[in-house]
């Protein structure tokens, strides 16, 4: 067997105890940009990448990617 | 007459007008769906169901005024079964409103990710609620103190006086509907403009709506006080106005401090 594979997801946020994990996703989503745009690429936002890529459906983060590339992405950048 | 039946309440004659005001309504939500679906006729059917709704409300009331103040047919009784109806009605038009004060609130108090999970949505231009909304509130709640000043003058027996109250009254429900209106004209978002200018325009629409109503029942108050219809024991007609102006003035109350206030911070 190859080296053990870890499987991690991000982590329970007590904000969102609700089934309905959208604005987990979303925040976290948020963070991560709101992180990118106060210290650059650094790899503290590689952190708020992991949460909102797990928690995120592909779809939605491709649409805020074309929406904010668009310059209409609705939220607090 | 009145002195042939051994009872106070009063048994209306036959009368055209609910079958008439029917026939007005049908034609209106069947015109009115006509035309949202572009059919033929569809808008033509419309305005002539609510023209004829306007005339049917027009000759039911004019009935009314004939039946009472020039045939006597409203006892103590009859007055009081029509305020215990108006305030039910007036109640209706409380469930009406808060109907739409929940929308705003379901909306704006927990907005949605598709509009960036904030309130205002970017991109909205908010009134700034210190300007004509902080006026107007003012404008309409003096208009209140102005219809309690006719009330007082008709209990009174000033006559003239309360003539002058309802010319006060009236004046400043026009420079408030004149406000919104321009208000309306030169705000900066529409109806179409998100779930903002939606609920927005819908409650202060319908607000403006019945102010623009109990003016009307305003100034046919004030037609009647100048030809003597109302007497200082008697004038049912302009509680019910004088009720339905508060209301209205409460309603505004609710969406200057949810809606204007605190919406646009």
């Amino acid at each position: 067997m190859a080296d053990e594979i870890e499987l991690k997801t991000a982590p329970a946020d007590f904000r969102f105890p609700t089934t309905n994990q959208t604005r987990h996703c979303f925040t976290r989503y948020i963070e991560f940009h709101g992180c990118l745009a106060a210290k650059g690429e650094s790899n503290e936002c590689e952190r708020f990448a992991k949460y909102y890529l797990s928690l995120c459906p592909g779809e939605w983060v491709e649409r805020w990617s074309e929406q904010r590339e668009n310059g209409t992405f609705p939220g607090p950048l | 007459m009145i002195e042939s039946q051994r009872h106070s309440y009063h048994l209306v004659d036959p009368s055209p007008w609910p079958i008439s005001g029917s026939l007005g309504a049908l034609a209106t939500t069947v015109g009115g769906v006509m035309y949202m679906h572009s059919f033929q006729g569809g808008a033509r059917l419309l305005s002539l169901g609510l023209i004829f709704i306007l005339y049917t409300m027009f000759v039911w009331w004019r009935d009314v005024l004939r039946e009472s103040t020039l045939e006597g047919h409203h006892t103590k009784v009859v007055q009081l079964g029509l305020r215990y109806g108006f305030i039910l009605f007036i109640v209706s038009e409380v469930m009406f409103f808060f109907a739409f004060f929940w929308a705003s609130s379901h909306s704006s108090l927990a907005p949605t990710v598709e509009i960036g999970g904030i309130w205002p949505p970017k991109g909205i231009g908010v009134l700034d609620p210190w300007e004509i909304p902080f006026l107007n509130t003012p404008i309409l709640l003096s208009s209140g103190a102005a219809v309690t000043w006719a009330h007082h003058a008709i209990l009174a027996g000033k006559e003239k006086r309360a003539v002058y109250a309802l010319v006060a009254t009236v004046f400043l429900a026009l420079v408030f509907t004149g406000f919104q209106g321009m208000e309306y004209y030169q705000a900066p978002f529409t109806i179409s403009d998100s779930i903002y200018g939606s609920t927005f325009f819908l409650a202060t629409g319908f607000h403006g709506f019945h102010v623009i109503i109990g003016t009307l029942f305003l100034i046919i108050c004030g037609i009647r006080q100048y030809l003597g219809h109302l007497t200082k024991e008697h004038h049912v007609g302009f509680e019910a106005a004088a009720w339905y102006w508060h209301f209205v003035d409460v309603v505004r109350l609710f969406p200057f401090v949810s809606i204007y206030w605190w919406g646009g911070i």
